[in-house]
């Protein structure tokens, strides 16, 4: 259970920028989770729904889009793994499905604040 | 109407439930420096700590983690005992609460630091780095990190070391590779731990072994008794191999 630290993190970030451009609310926040992560969408919204009490984004829409992994391999290939079959859970396979060779993530391991909506007219 | 902060270039039109759904003007977007990646930030921190560690003071670091009663703190112990004799060891031991795994290495002669999580349950490298403070590196040659006792969080939490051992047990069932994926994924090597009563509690390790090379292909995978040592030497010849330390020489 580490969302509620990575949501404080968030909103930190959210209210930091929201202040840097003069607006005195957030009114959504959205944010890129990788699917290879083992940060629970849910619970990163409930925790970020208690965060941001009593901040800009107190009544900020939270939306999360989940990232699919993505990888490269030193032979040259790059794409989206396929998901390991008949795991209890979703894991990327690592093994390039071109040489069999073990693949780095390029995306999917992220948790980002990708934007942050605050009312018009506060900077242009 | 709202302004959007962040966000790429492109316009940017969202439902929104204050009555903006309209597409009424005036909604743009401003091309921030994009949001950091919170947790590509914690990676960053581990880079610092293995810099600060590895590179700037020569100390080999290795990290075990797994669950609680894995046997992760009696395979340091044996680890420890097996240790070259002027070997000086250091480990950082994180706890939900309680010094009792801190308190079985400095009875072998560690010098430990130990780090109470409260409410966390893993370290990060903020954690580790305060307390490498603790430590005096120019008076060590290997520094063991052992995780709190989780299979989940530390996934997403490296900590700096040259090698993450990830240490499983006969008792935890021989599906337990197939339940924590994303972690086998994130550590070097595997230690699969109380092969001594593997038939007595009815798991194949030949399947966990299988299990792991699907799930992290090139894995190392050491089978052991930590209790009585078995199986250990091969495991210290690779963290020797692993894990130098690498001052000066980049």
């Amino acid at each position: 259970m580490h969302e509620l630290s990575i949501a404080q993190s968030l909103v930190d970030q959210a209210v930091d920028t929201a202040s840097d451009h003069g607006a005195d609310r957030i009114d959504r926040l959205e944010l890129a989770v990788g699917e290879a992560t083992h940060l629970n969408p849910d619970q990163l919204v409930f925790c970020l729904e208690n965060v941001v009490a009593g901040t800009p984004a107190a009544d900020a829409d939270v939306v999360v889009d989940p990232v699919p992994p993505e990888g490269t391999c030193t032979c040259g290939w790059s794409g989206e793994p396929d998901t390991l079959p008949e795991l209890p859970i979703a894991a990327p396979d690592l093994r390039c499905p071109e040489c069999g060779e073990r693949i780095e993530l390029t995306a999917g391991t992220e948790c980002r604040l990708v934007r942050i909506s605050v009312p018009e007219a506060v900077e242009a | 109407m709202l302004t959007d902060l962040f966000g790429p270039l492109s316009m940017h039109r969202f439902g929104h439930d204050r009555g903006d759904t309209d597409g009424g003007s005036g909604d743009h977007d401003h091309n921030d420096t994009g949001g950091t990646d919170v947790l590509a930030r914690y990676r960053e921190r581990a880079s610092e700590v293995h810099e600060r560690v590895v590179h700037d003071h020569g100390v080999s670091c290795i990290e075990f983690l797994g669950s609680t009663g894995s046997g992760k703190t009696t395979l340091l112990e044996r680890l420890v005992e097996r240790r070259p004799a002027d070997e000086r060891v250091g480990a950082i031991v994180g706890d939900v609460a309680g010094d009792d795994d801190a308190r079985r290495l400095e009875a072998c002669g560690v010098d430990v630091v130990n780090v109470n999580t409260g409410k966390e349950c893993h370290l990060d490298a903020s954690l580790v780095a305060d307390a490498v403070d603790e430590l005096d590196l120019e008076t060590l040659d290997r520094l063991y990190i052992e995780n709190v006792g989780n299979m989940v969080c530390p996934a997403d939490f490296p900590l700096g070391a040259e090698a993450r051992v990830l240490v499983v047990s006969t008792t935890e069932g021989d599906d337990v590779v197939r339940k924590h994926p994303l972690l086998f994924q994130s550590c070097d090597a595997a230690v699969v731990n109380k092969t001594d009563i593997a038939d007595a509690v009815g798991a194949d390790t030949d399947r966990m072994r299988t299990d792991i090379t699907e799930v992290a292909p090139d894995m190392e995978v050491f089978e052991t008794n930590a209790r009585d040592g078995s199986g250990t030497d091969r495991l210290t010849e690779y963290l020797a191999a692993s894990g130098r330390g690498h001052a000066h020489t980049d």
